[in-house]
Formats: structure tokens, sequence, C-alpha cells
């Protein structure tokens, strides 16, 4: 996998070390600002409450997180690269809808039927827009997200996988 | 990502190309040691899977209806210099399958990755779709991968180490498939008995995935009776192109791999979007039937 990401930039939203760590193997630069063809938004762990005790700002806050903030990235990102005329891969990696709270709940569906969208509306920018939601943390994750932005996957776009039984 | 060869989409439009064939994405040695045995391997997609666990290492067992073709096949994997062996096996018939477990381990090795691909696909009305087509659309594929994985998986048990299943599923499984219900029915069976396998087999290390397949041309494709070919099909795919072959052989092989030794019971759509091409307006409804010589028409 030394070569998957050669010569590209990459910018990571949340801390992920195995993920990080795989991009980077593969050959990528990893960036915090500036120009970058592949950005993976990565998921802040959610706490998991029963809706009914869940307030309003809280349930506002998990959806900003786990979609709001996502939605607009990817669009700033989109632009970006459109304005270079470039193509591009997006990676959203979080966790399985059913495995936090209602808000993650809500949040992951919206994700994952977002992917979807994107995937088509940008395809012929040729920007990628993939997702994985998991409980997994380790290796496989990481090999997995950094073979989903490179070209190895040119034609993976729209699908949202989990890596274990339990996603 | 680039445009590095002529394509019928509009000019400015940007295309996601895959690396060159030469350049697969893991180590020529990856599967180094174990034998892959691949049904349906000895053309289409079967091979471009075949290929890309040779050019890991891999000795290929390749099994097929017809043993000319299956030999074909080998000769050409075997070019990539792996050990090669050629079968023909109905995949229905659970006693031809274990025979043929039987006859490529004593060739070529313990079996430790299984790649399920064999299976029939033609565009047919669902009116006329005969009891004899509907059962061997359905049957290679559902019992062909049940009979093949289940035998594969009562070897690695008893052998006490863990192994690997690919299987190969199409795009159009969570849509339906009008004009095409065995393979909508056959091909979603082999996605969702995917989950289970791996649930059944993870306590003894066996992975299974699959990958659900867009449009791949090659030389025994269907695509209907279609002036010109395939090139004009690559503007209806979002992605702007159909896949290369061995891009679905590397992500099939891949998931075998020790890099992605976690992953199983997944299902992978690579389909260039395909699957997910939408809108609310769309040219007007045209039912199967009266698509006869259309794109994937029937007669």
């Amino acid at each position: 996998m030394n070569a998957w990401l050669a010569g590209k930039r990459a910018r990571i939203d949340g801390r992920h070390d195995a993920i990080a760590r795989a991009i980077e193997a593969a050959g990528a630069t990893l960036v915090s600002e500036g120009e970058c063809d592949i950005w993976v938004h990565i998921a802040r762990p959610a706490a998991t409450r029963p809706a009914h005790m869940l307030t309003h700002a809280e349930w506002r806050a998990g959806l900003d997180a786990g979609l709001d903030q996502r939605f607009l990235g990817a669009q700033d990102f989109a632009a970006a690269r459109r304005a270079r005329g470039k193509g591009g891969a997006v990676l959203f990696v979080g966790a399985p809808e059913q495995a936090h709270g209602a808000d993650h709940a809500a949040a992951a569906g919206a994700l994952g039927n977002l992917v979807k969208t994107l995937g088509v509306e940008w395809a012929r920018d040729g920007i990628r827009v993939n997702a994985i939601l998991t409980r997994e943390v380790g290796p496989t994750l990481g090999h997995l997200a950094a073979y989903l932005v490179s070209d190895y996957a040119a034609y993976v776009t729209g699908a949202v996988m989990g890596v274990g039984i339990d996603d | 990502m680039g445009r590095e060869r002529e394509l019928p989409v509009p000019a400015h439009h940007i295309l996601s190309l895959p690396p060159p064939y030469d350049m697969p994405p893991y180590p020529a040695d990856i599967f180094a040691g174990q034998t892959v045995l691949v049904t349906g391997g000895g053309s289409g997609m079967g091979l471009a899977m075949a290929r890309a666990f040779a050019q890991g290492g891999a000795h290929v067992a390749v099994m097929g209806r017809s043993i000319e073709r299956a030999e074909e096949g080998a000769a050409e994997i075997a070019k990539l210099g792996v050990r090669t062996h050629a079968m023909s096996c109905d995949v229905r018939l659970p006693d031809a399958v274990a025979a043929a477990f039987d006859e490529a381990e004593e060739a070529l090795g313990p079996v430790s990755l299984l790649a399920n691909n064999a299976g029939a696909n033609f565009p047919i009305l669902a009116e006329d779709i005969s009891s004899n087509a509907w059962n061997a659309v359905t049957r290679i594929a559902i019992d062909g991968t049940f009979n093949c994985s289940t035998e594969f998986a009562r070897r690695r048990i008893v052998a006490g180490q863990g192994g690997a299943i690919v299987n190969n599923s199409a795009q159009y499984i969570w849509t339906g498939f009008p004009g095409d219900a065995h393979s909508a029915a056959a091909k979603t069976a082999q996605a969702t008995m995917t989950r289970k396998l791996a649930a059944d087999w993870a306590p003894y290390d066996i992975r299974v995935n699959a990958v659900a397949a867009g449009f791949f041309p090659h030389a025994t494709s269907t695509a209907g009776r279609r002036e010109g070919g395939i090139e004009p099909l690559q503007n209806m795919i979002p992605a702007g192109r159909t896949g290369s072959i061995w891009e679905f052989g590397w992500l099939s092989a891949m998931t075998c791999t020790p890099l992605l030794g976690e992953l199983s019971g997944q299902v992978i759509v690579q389909d260039g979007g395909e699957s997910l091409r939408r809108s609310l307006m769309m040219p007007d409804f045209v039912p199967p039937r009266e698509r006869a010589d259309g794109p994937w028409g029937w007669r």
C-alpha cells in the first residue's frame, strides 16, 4: 500500500490514529489547511443516552456534529476542488446508525443517504464521496480508509460500508 | 485522476480513473503459499478475480461448467507465474463441489481463499422466465455460493485455520432489476448470505465479504443488442465510464488480504454511482416489455 496515495495531500478532520497512520503510510502528505486532494472527516464519539433524556440543545449538537458540519465541510472541499479543476475524494468515518443515541441514529442515516446523493451530484467533477460506519478502530479501518480515498477505488462512490460483522 | 483516454463524456467533465493493470494495490507475495478457488474463473469477472489473486501470488484453481473455458482461463492466469489447475464442476451439486475441492487441493494444496463468481444472467421478461431458466440462474448463484462456501468452511474449520471468501454480487441488489427478475433475486441472496455466513464463521476466523459490482465490460458481457457496443453506455453512468475489469478484480482480492484482516460481512458497492442515479424528473418510463431492442433489451 506504499504508493496508494503518493503525491496526494490529505486533510483529516477529527482524531483517529489508525486512519492517520494508514493514509501517511500510503504516501499522502497530511495537511491541516490549504489545498488538499482528500478530505477525511471523523466523527467524535457521541454520548449515548435514551432520547427522552436528551435536551433539544444536546440533540441539536449531535446533529450539528454528525451531519450539518459534515455537509458544509464537503461543500467547501468540493468547491475548492472545482475551482482547481481537479477531482478529489471525501470519506466520512463514524459509528453505525444504531451504535449510539437517537441523535446519532438520525445523523448517521442522513449522512448515509447524503453520501449516496453527493457521490452522484459530484461524479462528473471527479469527486468521490464514501462513508465507513463502524465500531472498529484498528488497522483494517485505516487501510480501508486509505484504499477508499485512493485511485484504486476510482469506481467506488456513494458507497456506505462497515468493517466488522456487528457494523 | 484525469483523462488518459477518449471517452464519450463532455470534455469538461473530470473522471476518476484507476491505476493501470500492472500496478496492483498489494505486494506480489501477499497471497504467497495460498491457493484460491475461483468459480466461473475461466472468463469474464471470474477471470478478473483470478488474475487479481494471482497478482498477489496465490495459486489458482479455476472452476467452470466448461472445462475448455476453465483451461483457457487457467492458461492466461499461469502467465502471471503462479500454479493453476482447471476443473469442470456444476456448483449446484454438493457432491460435485466436494470432489472439485478434493481435486484442487490435490493439485495445488489447501484452498484457503474462495471467490464465488459462478453465475448466469440474461435479460428476459419475468413472465417469460421458464422454470428451467429461473432454476438455473437462481441456483447457480444462491445454491452454488452456499455449496462452495460451506465446503470451504468445513475444510477450514477442520484444519483449524481461517480463510477468506469473496462473493461477486451486483449493483442492483437493493433496487430491484426490472427485466432481470431471476438475477435480481439471485444476486441479493448472495449479498444477504454474505452477512450471515460472516457471522456464522467469525469464530473460525473465516471472513466473508461481497463486491456489488456495476458494469465491467468484458468479452462475455451481456449488453443487449446495441449498435456501437458499450462505448455510448459510458455516458449513462455517473462516473462517466464503465468499470475497468481489473479494478473489480483488485477490490475483490483486497477484501481477502491481511491488510483488511478484520473486514467481514461487508457488501461493498463498486458501480461508479450507477445504482444511485435518479431524479424526480427522468425520461419516460418504458416497461421492460416495450424495450425489447433497447439497451439491455431482452429480444
